[in-house]
């Protein structure tokens, strides 16, 4: 360590977390939906995923499971806040990537279908679930953090397989990547105001999700300048 | 395998380096990208000692750029030094410097309330600040440059400017105990601290700045340069000597004039060649050999399997530390970065 030549400002206060305002409900009521949203495709997806790949259908059914679970302790978080979660607003959220998934299991392109619910999917979950844990309240704290222990083994059935198959999967992986990366971006711009509403910080997310896609480009293959290409594609422009 | 977490010195510098090394979204993105770029390791490092021994690094760039502290943006600041201290953990590294402002933001921010980060818990005794050796190798540049100048410890005023950093009252113990320094000025910002460093030391005289410059044959710049402070070279003795501890390396392009002689502080050279490409993006002279003492320090952690936060915490740096860092920078080849003659 040196010391720093410059200014050091000073340490920024904690704010004090208010779960019941209109503004936080509100708010909630539509982060609620997507996360609600966001596992009850994870859970479809999965399924389909299933039907695609036979040999670790079993495997992925237990993953579709556990996601349901998931979805069933969001709902309750959101119960015991008293929010409705607006789950149009989610279906709406998650149509282009829906609708990206299902493209692609039609066409039997199992490489695009992991990127996004396997590698995107469970990336944004973990970067998500991570930020929101310190502001959370204190029952959908604890559920969140069971949650986030699960997709990271989900991010890991993905990794795994990709990374078995990368010399044949590397272009393939590219491509989903170029497609579907920059359609998180803009989505997460949509929610901007609500996640700085529930006292999440946008830039963190961002970060922490490309921290979990980063290590998850590297441990099938890629490397580092790769990864630093395709983790903030599309980023900058969003 | 030991660690070294660094940054750049500006968003231009950032910019130029990211360039080089083809990272072309980085070197063409503005201050909020970098604000939410996540740490990467960019850097195999191998070390070789004058004993033969060898040892392998990596070097962690964290992100973090000094102009997201100008600019207010704390939690940016604080995520860049706690995610690069996890990679470091999660590469498995032993020993890991927290260079440049790391370990000032850990500090300062108070982050070991948050020692979480994600799934990974930090273990602090794998990072240490390498403030013991920083220390020892400015009492090692004073001691050398009086007498490359032919300047007598014996009869000179040495003022220290952070006297009550971690770096500065070891530096400070350091002259107290183990040279003949005639006059010790202390000089920071809290009254309190200083008059606790006084009782500590039994020696040196609290003053100002504007107090002190005029009267030191020897400066050693520990503080971070508030904004507004400017030092006017005609108010130093001539001869004077000035230590810079600070980072980015900025008083001697500040300052020239005929008998001041300015002193990269906390800089030692190795007498092999180090293999690491990082450093020549470093602005040191000889890339291959240069290098701040607080990486080293982690390096020679490393070499002895000391794996432990051998520096850490405020003012816990003890005359005996000072020793042992000094007698381990000798035994491998590191030495105190002097100008040319």
């Amino acid at each position: 360590m040196a010391p720093a030549n410059v200014s050091l400002p000073a340490n920024a206060s904690d704010t004090t977390l208010d779960y019941s305002s209109p503004a936080y409900r509100q708010a909630y009521s539509r982060i609620n939906g997507i996360v609600i949203e966001g596992e009850q495709e994870a859970h479809d997806n999965y399924l389909r995923l299933a039907e695609m790949l036979p040999a670790a259908a079993e495997e992925l059914r237990k993953l579709a499971k556990m996601e349901l679970r998931h979805m069933k302790g969001f709902q309750a978080c959101g119960k015991n806040l008293k929010v409705e979660p607006d789950r149009e607003f989610a279906r709406a959220f998650f149509a282009p990537l829906r609708d990206n998934f299902q493209k692609a299991a039609v066409a039997a392109d199992l490489v695009t279908c992991l990127v996004i619910q396997s590698l995107i999917i469970e990336c944004f979950a973990i970067a998500a679930y991570n930020i929101y844990i310190p502001v959370a309240d204190e029952f959908a704290r604890k559920i969140t953090e069971g949650v986030v222990q699960d997709e990271y083994l989900h991010l890991n059935f993905g990794e795994r397989w990709l990374g078995e198959h990368f010399a044949e999967v590397k272009t393939q992986i590219e491509t989903a990547n170029a497609q579907n990366l920059p359609l998180v971006w803009k989505m997460l711009q949509q929610v901007n105001e609500d996640i700085e509403a529930i006292y999440m910080d946008r830039e963190a997310i961002v970060e922490d999700f490309l921290i979990a896609y980063g290590e998850a480009l590297a441990n099938i293959g890629f490397n580092t300048r790769e990864v630093m290409r395709l983790s903030a594609q599309g980023l900058r422009a969003a | 395998m030991f660690g070294l977490i660094g940054h750049l010195t500006s968003l231009a510098h950032a910019k130029q380096v990211a360039d080089k090394l083809g990272y072309a979204e980085y070197a063409e993105s503005d201050l909020d990208f970098w604000c939410m770029a996540p740490p990467q390791v960019v850097d195999e490092i191998v070390v070789t000692s004058i004993t033969g021994q060898k040892i392998y690094g990596q070097y962690v760039e964290s992100c973090f750029l000094p102009e997201m502290l100008a600019s207010g943006r704390v939690k940016a600041a604080c995520r860049k030094v706690l995610n690069a201290m996890a990679l470091a953990q999660r590469r498995g590294l032993d020993i890991t410097a927290l260079g440049g402002f790391s370990s000032i933001i850990f500090e300062n921010f108070r982050l070991e309330t948050l020692k979480r980060v994600r799934n990974v818990d930090l273990e602090i005794r794998r990072f240490t600040t390498g403030n013991t050796h920083t220390a020892y190798i400015i009492c090692q540049q004073l001691q050398a440059a009086a007498q490359r100048y032919a300047m007598d410890l014996a009869a000179a005023t040495v003022a220290v400017v952070g006297a009550t950093g971690d770096i500065g009252s070891a530096v400070c113990q350091w002259l107290v105990n183990r040279t003949s320094v005639a006059k010790l000025l202390l000089i920071a910002r809290e009254r309190r601290r200083l008059e606790e460093l006084q009782a500590k030391l039994k020696k040196g005289e609290i003053c100002s700045l504007e107090e002190a410059l005029p009267r030191a044959d020897f400066i050693v710049w520990v503080a971070s340069l508030s904004q507004g402070v400017t030092l006017d070279p005609q108010v130093l003795p001539d001869p004077c000597v000035i230590i810079d501890g600070g980072y980015p390396k900025n008083i001697a392009s500040q300052l020239q004039r005929k008998g001041l002689y300015v002193i990269d502080g906390g800089m030692v050279e190795h007498s092999l060649d180090i293999e690491w490409t990082i450093m020549q993006f470093l602005n040191v002279a000889n890339p291959a050999r240069h290098l701040f003492a607080c990486f080293a320090e982690s390096m020679l952690l490393e070499f002895e399997g000391l794996h432990t936060n051998f520096s850490w915490g405020r003012n816990l740096i003890t005359l005996e530390k000072l020793d042992l860092i000094g007698e381990l920078s000798r035994k491998h080849g590191f030495r105190p970065l002097m100008p040319a003659a």
